[in-house]
């Protein structure tokens, strides 16, 4: 056997599509992996117009990165990532996938005679195996960045995420010296339910509150919880009034709300404590200061109230 | 100085193969892109991987990062990384010809990487009698945050590098990009190698 045959023995066994079209797209190559996967025998498509025997292909793209190939004398590449597949031929994971076609990589070679451009190969490899894991890994990587800024209980932002979201919309108030608020507010007696209803009966006052304070908001308001039984609102482009507002809406619909947990009714409160971005203001933490301090001001001053850091203009 | 410096006669030979390279790859492009493509002359040094993400901090914010490895005869390897900013992609497809809605952007800034690599290598590898092989190229990643960060992510298991930086400048499209050419330390001796016998036969 000659070194010649060797290469068609190996070009036949690759598991890699080759394909030869000549500067007028003929087809002039097809080897045993294209024969096998488009389920076409080389007398089929031999001498033919690659856009016959592919309609799918887009064509004034192909033609386009062939003509890069021609006129530079370069390689080419074309990636699933960014294109899923050029031919649309089935795989070797139908079972176990969800792909409807192999996901390809193609590589365009110019074949050169006495350095002059005569035709391209076309390497076609089945990449569906690397996007299926790839596809998956991207899912998780997305679930556990949600996972990383959610709090697992309440389903709203936790602590840290949050203190970040008004890390920047406090730098951002500050340069384009814009509004800002913040609520945060306080379960009254908190310590006193759970004693009463055991920590499930508190867990779902956690939930329920949550739930009942999300609908209150509009989209860019970033809701988080703060600590156990604590909450923080950052409210973007928000006046003490508007901020005070929502403040008292959250009150009292905390305070009309029932939750119902194991045939028992339980109702709660909730202290409010408000303020406002201020010249003063160096830090986010001062912000967070003040609003803490208005706090401590409506659960000392008897609970279930609001209170402000500032009097109202 | 370490055996991996180049000397001053090796820097002067690689600094003339690259203008070399960089004229006729620019003329190829412009036939290609149908208009006209400058490259600025290139700034060559060594750099540690410590302190490549701080020469390339400069680069500011950038949009993508595509990495594109090369490799030839004679051991002449490395990795061409080409940098975009912001504002340079929103023309691509037109400058590439393709019609906006034939391409994603990350495909067009990837299509046009290649070629910018490819072209420009191709020359360069003729200049030294050689022939260079690609790899895919690929986008390492194309959020929005500084040049740097990028590279943070990747895990460096090198100590030196060659660094070439080469600006692509299409005035036309008001398109700019650089592309850096990063030659790892075990193929700096095999560059030094080749510079030495273009230098003798001089």
């Amino acid at each position: 056997m000659s070194v010649d045959n060797f290469c068609e023995t190996i070009s036949d066994q690759i598991n890699t599509g080759i394909l030869v079209v000549s500067l007028d797209f003929t087809i002039v190559k097809w080897n045993r992996f294209l024969q096998v996967h488009a389920n076409v025998t080389p007398e089929k498509v031999l001498g033919k117009c690659i856009f016959d025997v592919f309609p799918e292909l887009p064509k004034k793209w192909f033609e386009r990165k062939l003509s890069s190939v021609i006129q530079l004398g370069t390689q080419s590449f074309c990636s699933w990532e960014q294109r899923h597949h050029l031919f649309e031929l089935p795989h070797t994971r139908p079972i176990t996938t969800d792909s409807h076609f192999m996901a390809q990589n193609c590589t365009f070679l110019p074949i050169t005679s006495d350095n002059v451009i005569t035709h391209i190969c076309i390497l076609i490899e089945d990449a569906t195996d690397v996007c299926h894991y790839q596809t998956m890994l991207n899912k998780t990587l997305e679930s556990l960045a949600m996972a990383n800024r959610i709090d697992g209980l309440t389903q709203i932002f936790n602590r840290k995420h949050w203190e970040e979201c008004l890390a920047k919309e406090f730098s951002r108030a500050r340069r384009y010296n814009h509004g800002l608020a913040l609520i945060m507010f306080d379960l009254d007696h908190f310590k006193l339910l759970n004693d009463t209803y055991g920590h499930l009966g508190g867990d779902k006052v956690l939930v329920e509150t949550s739930k009942t304070i999300q609908s209150l908001l509009r989209l860019c308001d970033q809701f988080g919880r703060y600590g156990g039984e604590e909450f923080a609102i950052v409210l973007p482009e928000t006046d003490l009034v508007g901020a005070a507002d929502v403040a008292e809406r959250i009150r009292a619909a905390i305070e009309g709300t029932d939750i119902n947990f194991q045939d028992q009714i339980i109702r709660t409160s909730v202290s409010v404590g408000v303020s406002i971005i201020n010249s003063q203001d160096k830090r986010y933490e001062d912000l967070i200061q003040n609003a803490d301090n208005a706090l401590y001001k409506a659960k000392s001053s008897g609970r279930n109230r609001v209170c402000l850091s500032t009097e109202l203009p | 100085m370490s055996a991996l410096n180049l000397n001053e006669d090796q820097q002067d030979c690689l600094q003339e193969l690259i203008n070399v390279a960089m004229g006729q790859a620019s003329d190829q492009l412009a036939r290609y892109l149908d208009t006209f493509v400058h490259l600025k002359v290139p700034s060559i040094e060594q750099v540690d991987a410590k302190s490549l993400s701080n020469s390339l901090n400069d680069e500011q914010m950038a949009v993508a990062v595509v990495s594109q490895g090369f490799f030839g005869y004679e051991g002449i390897r490395g990795e061409a990384l080409l940098i975009y900013q912001p504002r340079d992609s929103d023309r691509l497809a037109d400058l590439l010809g393709y019609e906006p809605e034939e391409l994603s952007v990350e495909e067009q800034i990837i299509d046009l990487s290649s070629i910018l690599t490819t072209t420009f290598l191709n020359v360069f590898a003729g200049q030294i009698d050689n022939q260079m092989s690609y790899s895919a190229p690929r986008l390492l990643s194309s959020t929005k945050s500084l040049v740097s960060e990028h590279l943070h992510q990747l895990s460096f298991n090198w100590d030196l590098a060659l660094k070439i930086k080469i600006t692509y400048q299409v005035t036309d499209y008001s398109f700019n990009c650089d592309m850096i050419l990063l030659i790892p330390e075990s193929a700096i001796i095999n560059i030094k190698t080749v510079l030495n016998r273009i230098l003798d036969e001089f």
